[in-house]
């Protein structure tokens, strides 16, 4: 009898005291801004080596439906940490959303025109008289009248047809257009693999619009309730954005390895060389990844209630809407 | 005695629903007081109705195309839908070959193959007709394939009996007999033609709801997309409604009228 009892409640303790027992790791759900793309190869290859389990985390990568869900996403709960485009959050941000970027990992913008090289437009002047594919609503078609601008171009110099970021693709392989609003490492990269053409993208970077891209967000409770948890990841991330642009291959076949329909690997590789480029800002080039600039920040707010939509009465000041100080 | 005006409005047509809309809003407010849900998960209906007034000028420019769309849609619906869904009723071979095909088809999410239309057609208004057929056509086929297998064959067999035509037999039996049937499918059908301009904008578009929608959601704009949502679904009512009206005309014998009228000829 008492030998029975002794085992059941061996039994009954074991079930109780396993998870506690397994859980060494905080698991962590880090949402994407997309489908995954090269841009994402470093969480991949952060995971491949460990960079997050040494941190005790247990990271599950999940991809996105574009950089607007995932913020509306973290501000939510319903994950951890969004990886998504910076001024995107900005706007949810000043509209109430509980979110804050810990961290910018695209500091010089990743905005460009793009089309096929054989079509020879290379300047911003080549661009009159041709037909440009925009998504309306996306953050590079409220940017673009700024980039006309500095350009000297006009609406009427060209003109414009507009779909979803399916459409804008197919526009321009299918000559129903000859260039469309991208990411360096995104929409050119799958236009290449598609059509193995090249791609010439005229970057918004080289004519004076820079805006922030993509970085690390997560909700503002979260922040006050895990604040160590926060500076691991971050520490974790940093180290992996580091090594993925010291070595691309190993970072491109880390992703392959995980998810093999998300590219191609010798374009994988431009597109993640490309991406690491962006991740030095113009007033910071010797921090680490991730650790953005003020000032670079103070412009972005800037170009975003001039050209955003943000409204100026309740933009605030540029460090309500990000953080530095949770990185290593 | 006629009753006092004031019983005769709260007793029309009307006015049911639009209370009920009153409460709906009422509780949705109060839900959102309540559980202080934040703006830019669900808007609060008041800030809905200010951008529906703001916004207006522009909420009236944009849902023309889609409505041309709409109906542009519809039109090819009923010109392909009930000529096929004839062959289909009087034609067991047909039936037997296409029928399966065409419900194997309707599992087919639109939205994926949308974006081929603007690939094959461009960017003009001919995909967003064509995606407002695609979901508009079935509910036509269905019910007019219903219409016309549900005519009474003991009328058919007097028509027989008095050596009327094919052609007389179904415009005078036929035909009639179907309609209410047809109309039934008709109504289903514009308000999906309306769902399907709108994806058909989704996809690929500079004008119209969808676009509007689209420029909504991109900058947390919820009251303006909700706003945009309420023209869109006025739209579908205001099209629902119309042939509601054309089917009293047409059909006034039929029990689903409320009208006592005289009989046909």
């Amino acid at each position: 009898m008492i030998k029975r009892l002794t085992l059941m409640a061996a039994a009954l303790f074991a079930l109780i005291a396993a998870p506690v027992f397994a859980q060494g790791k905080d698991k962590v759900v880090l949402l994407l801004n997309w489908y995954v793309y090269s841009e994402h190869a470093p969480f991949f290859l952060g995971k491949a080596r460990g960079y997050y389990d040494q941190e005790g985390i247990d990271l599950d990568i999940q991809e996105g439906r574009g950089s607007g869900v995932t913020v509306q996403a973290v501000a939510a709960g319903t994950a951890n940490f969004g990886y998504a485009d910076v001024p995107t959050m900005i706007k949810a941000a000043s509209k109430g959303a509980p979110v804050v970027a810990v961290g910018v990992a695209l500091q010089t913008s990743p905005m460009s025109v793009m089309g096929y090289a054989d079509r020879n437009i290379r300047k911003p002047a080549d661009i009159k008289g041709k037909t440009v594919a925009v998504t309306p609503g996306d953050s590079m078609s409220q940017i673009w009248p700024l980039f006309l601008k500095k350009t000297g171009l006009s609406d009427s110099d060209f003109k414009t047809v507009s779909g979803d970021a399916q459409t804008k693709l197919n526009a321009v392989i299918n000559n129903q257009a000859d260039l469309l609003l991208g990411y360096v490492m995104d929409q050119a990269i799958k236009l290449q693999d598609a059509t193995h053409k090249q791609v010439y993208p005229i970057r918004f970077a080289d004519y004076g619009v820079n805006m922030v891209s993509s970085g690390i967000i997560v909700q503002k409770d979260f922040l006050k309730q895990k604040p160590d948890l926060v500076k691991r990841f971050m520490r974790a991330t940093t180290k992996s954005l580091e090594e993925a642009a010291k070595n691309p291959d190993a970072a491109v076949d880390a992703m392959l390895a995980a998810n093999p329909k998300s590219g191609v690997k010798e374009t994988a590789l431009v597109g993640m060389k490309n991406t690491a480029a962006l991740y030095k800002g113009p007033d910071n080039p010797n921090d680490r990844p991730l650790r953005v600039g003020g000032k670079n920040m103070d412009e972005t707010l800037a170009l975003l209630v001039e050209y955003g939509g943000l409204d100026k009465g309740s933009a605030g000041k540029a460090t309500d809407y990000y953080s530095n100080d949770y990185l290593p | 005695m006629q009753r006092p005006w004031w019983q005769r409005v709260l007793l029309s047509a009307w006015v049911r629903p639009v209370i009920l809309v009153l409460v709906l809003l009422v509780i949705w407010d109060l839900t959102i007081r309540l559980f202080r849900i934040p703006p830019y998960l669900i808007p609060s209906p008041w800030s809905v109705v200010q951008q529906l007034v703001a916004e207006w000028p522009r909420l009236l420019k944009e849902s023309i195309p889609t409505t041309y769309a709409t109906l542009g849609g519809f039109a090819l619906s009923i010109a392909f839908g009930i000529p096929m869904a004839l062959v289909i009723a009087y034609s067991r071979t047909v039936e037997s070959y296409v029928y399966p095909l065409l419900v194997f088809s309707q599992s087919v999410p639109k939205i994926a193959i949308a974006p081929l239309f603007v690939v094959w057609f461009g960017f003009g208004i001919i995909p967003k007709v064509i995606a407002a057929f695609m979901l508009g056509f079935f509910p036509v086929v269905v019910s007019t394939v219903m219409g016309f297998k549900s005519v009474d064959p003991d009328m058919l067999d007097l028509a027989r009996s008095m050596k009327a035509s094919r052609l007389e037999t179904f415009l005078r039996i036929s035909l009639p007999q179907a309609l209410p049937s047809i109309f039934a499918g008709l109504k289903v059908s514009i308000t999906l033609a309306v769902v399907g301009a709108v994806v058909g904008e989704f996809v690929g578009s500079n004008s119209g709801i969808g676009y509007l929608l689209q420029i909504a959601n991109g900058n947390f704009d919820l009251p303006l997309m909700f706003a945009a949502l309420t023209v869109l679904s006025g739209i579908g009512v205001l099209l629902f409604v119309a042939i509601d009206g054309v089917e009293r005309m047409m059909i006034p014998w039929h029990a689903s009228q409320r009208h006592d009228l005289a009989v046909t000829a």
